[in-house]
Parts: C-alpha cells; structure tokens; sequence
C-alpha cells in the first residue's frame, strides 16, 4: 500500500504549500535589493533547500502571478535573449505590510503544531 | 513526456483545455520562460538531458494546469466580489429596482466609457494599420523594410495586450495579461515569417480596422441616447422658464400640459437608464468579440457577428 500512503503524502504536502509557498516567495522578494524574474525567485529557493524541493518550480508561477493581482507585488517586463521577455517581480508597500502580518501568523502556527507534536498541549 | 520544449508547451496546452484562452496564453508564457532560461543557463551544449531536466523541476503540466486553475479561482473570486454583492441584492428585489440598480453597476459605466473612448482607439487602430500595411508592403523591396515590417508587427503585438487590458478593465471580460508567442527563437527573418504565419496577427490587424465603424457607431449611439435622454428631461423645466413652447414645427407650437411635466421628466429618466443597460449589453457582446479576435481559437461561437447587435441585455446579463 506504499503507493496509497505516497499519494497521501503528495497531498498534504499540496495542501500545506497551498499557504507557505505565499509566504516564501513575498519573503525572498523583500530580501531582495533589486527585482526577480519567476527563473531566479525558483533558482534560489532551489539553493536554498538543496535537492528534493518539495515545490514543482512551475507551480509558482500562478502564485506570483495571483499575488500581482491581489497588489502585493508589481512587475516590469523586460526583454531577453534567451527566450520571451522577463517578468521582473518587486515587492509593494502593501506587500511588505501583509508579509508582517503573514510571519505573525506563521510563529503562531508554527508554535502550536510543534507543541502539539511534541505532546505539551496545544 | 515531452522531451522539447515546444512538446512540453503542445503539452501544457492540452492539460488547460476548456479553460479561458487567456489563463492558457499566460500559463504557456510563464512556462517558455522558464524553460527557455533554464536550458539557456545550463551552457549553449546542453544537450537534451538540460530539456528535460528544466521540464522535471518545472512540473508535469497536469500539475502546473491545476496550480493555474486553482489561482485563477482565488483571484477571480477576489476581483469580483463588489459586483456579485450588487447583483444579489438586485436579485433579491423587484424587477423594477433591478432596472433602476444598473446606475450602481461599475461594469455598465465602464462599458458606457468604452463606447465614448471606442471612436478615439478606432480612429487612432484604423490608422495604424492602414499606414503600417501600406508602407510595410511600399517598403518591401527595400532594405528598410524589414526593420519595417518588424517594428510594425511588434506594434500590433502590443496594441492588441494593451486593447485587451482595456476591454478587461472596462467590459469585465478576462484578458491575457502576457504578450502571445509565436516561435521566439531563430533567427530575425524566421521570426518574421513565424509572426506572419501566425492567423491571429490578421484577426488582431481586422479587429483594429474595424474598431473604427464599431466606434463610430458606439460613439454615435450614446452621444445620441444620452442627450435625447437629457433633452427629454429639461423639455418642461425649459418651458416653464422661457414661457414659450420648446417642441416647434413650422410656426405651430406645442406645450406640455402642467400634468405632463412629470411624465416627460420621468420619460427623460427612463431614456437614461435605459442607455445605461444598452451599454452593459454592448460592453458584454464587444468583450466576446474582442477575446474571439484578439485571443485563442475560434471556439466560442458566441462572439463571432461582426456588429453587435444594440439591444439591451434587460435581465440576465451578468
């Protein structure tokens, strides 16, 4: 029944980056000091985790594109030479203001499901 | 699995399928990209290990097509909410307050706006077009014409993104928010031909003619509705200051009895907010047109009559 636990597994794994995934792209972006395109935002979160990162790189793409939309981030297309021109994302005001609140709420989180985990209440 | 990028992409394409031509040309953008970047940083002799290396991390494009359904559903619910709040609580009431309601409709206002401004972006798409084709062929045997040629496609290119963020934020109706591409790679004149080949880059040019007779009309139609509206309106009030008939023919003159006042006035409302729902229903049926011209295939027949037909969509047209 491995292929059945896998497949749980791939789905929690979804379901918990449905969420970080959100915090981790506006959180290398405010470390930035100058705009990334889609390419160098997957590169360094690769670099940083190493090999096995539980992310597709692909699967980014939409986040980074929903939270243009939602006014957390602004972009500027810039040609290039190896293929289409370049989205180049930065983070807004508003970004950095929700990115605040979204580290508040990841300790939070963070906190009572280690507790829980480790058996000391919840 | 595809093991080019161009596979990947056929690939992607076909994992999208049934969902709106715009979220697949920005998908498709996306994933060129990064596949074009990833193999271009892994040397100029990777081989076809790079492709599907880039293609691994990248995600099969099942997954990739569920990860842009999934967002495009979160951010359109986040877009929309203010209008469907207005069209459940018109819903909820009368009929009649659903008529009167449309004053509160953002999108009838943006689409009246898009009428007024269709004569200007018509007058200035028809003249593009017009001199570019006209010149690009004139130029054709010359050097210079390819230089032409390509900075007149390019134009077209991004006139037709920049139209399609109008029509998004005026008439509501979802449009790419990347450029198309067709082929970027090879060489200058294969580019050329690529762009050329490519049928939408002639829907894209027939739509700019036609703006101009579209805008004409749509202009025309609510200048004319929204002073006839408003000379309606004041008829009374005129007469009432002046002291004379306002409505002549020859040397006969005609007054408005004291009871009628009201009803003209009432009748000079209703031309109002009539001209408001005439809007919505152009703006609806001019967005359907622009996304079958400027964007993927000929799928939905809906968009398809060249004209729009003027008829107010009066229920049912959210």
């Amino acid at each position: 029944m491995d292929t059945a636990d896998d497949a749980m597994l791939r789905k929690f794994q979804k379901e918990l980056n449905a969420g970080t995934v959100s915090l981790v792209l506006l959180a290398i972006l405010e470390r930035s000091a100058e705009p990334l395109y889609g390419y160098q935002i997957a590169k360094s979160i690769e670099g940083a985790w190493g090999e096995g990162v539980p992310v597709k790189q692909g699967t980014l793409y939409p986040v980074l594109r929903s939270m243009e939309e939602h006014g957390l981030l602004s972009s500027r297309v810039e040609p290039s030479v190896s293929g289409p021109p370049r989205k180049y994302y930065s983070i807004t005001d508003r970004g950095r203001a929700v990115l605040g609140d979204w580290k508040g709420a990841w300790a939070r989180t963070r906190g009572f499901v280690d507790a829980t985990l480790e058996g000391n209440g919840g | 699995m595809a093991n080019t990028v161009e596979g990947y992409l056929a690939d992607l394409r076909a994992a999208l399928s049934g969902a709106d031509p715009a979220l697949i040309q920005d998908a498709v953008y996306d994933a060129e990209e990064y596949l074009r970047t990833a193999i271009a940083e892994s040397g100029p002799d990777a081989g076809p290990d790079a492709v599907t290396a880039a293609i691994d991390a990248y995600g099969t494009p099942e997954e990739i097509a569920v990860a842009y359904r999934d967002a495009e559903l979160t951010v359109a619910a986040a877009l929309r909410k203010p209008q469907v709040k207005v069209t459940q609580a018109a819903w909820g009431v009368s009929p009649l307050a659903r008529f009167f309601g449309i004053i509160m409709d953002p999108s009838a206002w943006g689409a009246l706006f898009y009428m007024l401004l269709a004569l200007a972006t018509g007058i200035l798409y028809f003249t593009l077009v017009v001199t570019g084709l006209s010149l690009t062929f004139g130029l054709a045997i010359l050097i210079i014409g390819i230089p032409f040629a390509l900075l007149f496609l390019g134009m077209i290119r991004a006139i037709s993104l920049a139209e399609g963020r109008m029509v998004e934020g005026l008439l509501g109706e979802r449009m790419p928010r990347r450029p198309r591409i067709v082929a970027a790679e090879g060489n200058l004149w294969q580019r050329i031909k690529s762009w050329l080949g490519d049928y939408r880059t002639w829907t894209t040019m027939l739509y700019m003619v036609l703006q101009l007779p579209l805008g004409i009309i749509y202009f025309t139609t609510v200048v004319t509705a929204l002073s006839v509206s408003a000379a309606v309106f004041a008829l009374p009030i005129v007469q009432t200051i002046w002291g004379q008939p306002v409505i002549r023919s020859l040397e006969y003159g005609y007054l408005i009895e004291p009871w009628a006042m009201p009803l003209v006035m009432a009748v000079g409302v209703l031309g109002f907010f009539a001209t408001l729902w005439l809007a919505k229903g152009v703006g609806k049926v001019h967005g359907m047109w622009a996304k079958t011209m400027l964007v993927g295939r000929f799928e939905s027949g809906a968009g398809t009559e060249h004209a729009p037909a003027p008829a107010p969509y009066v229920g049912g047209a959210l």
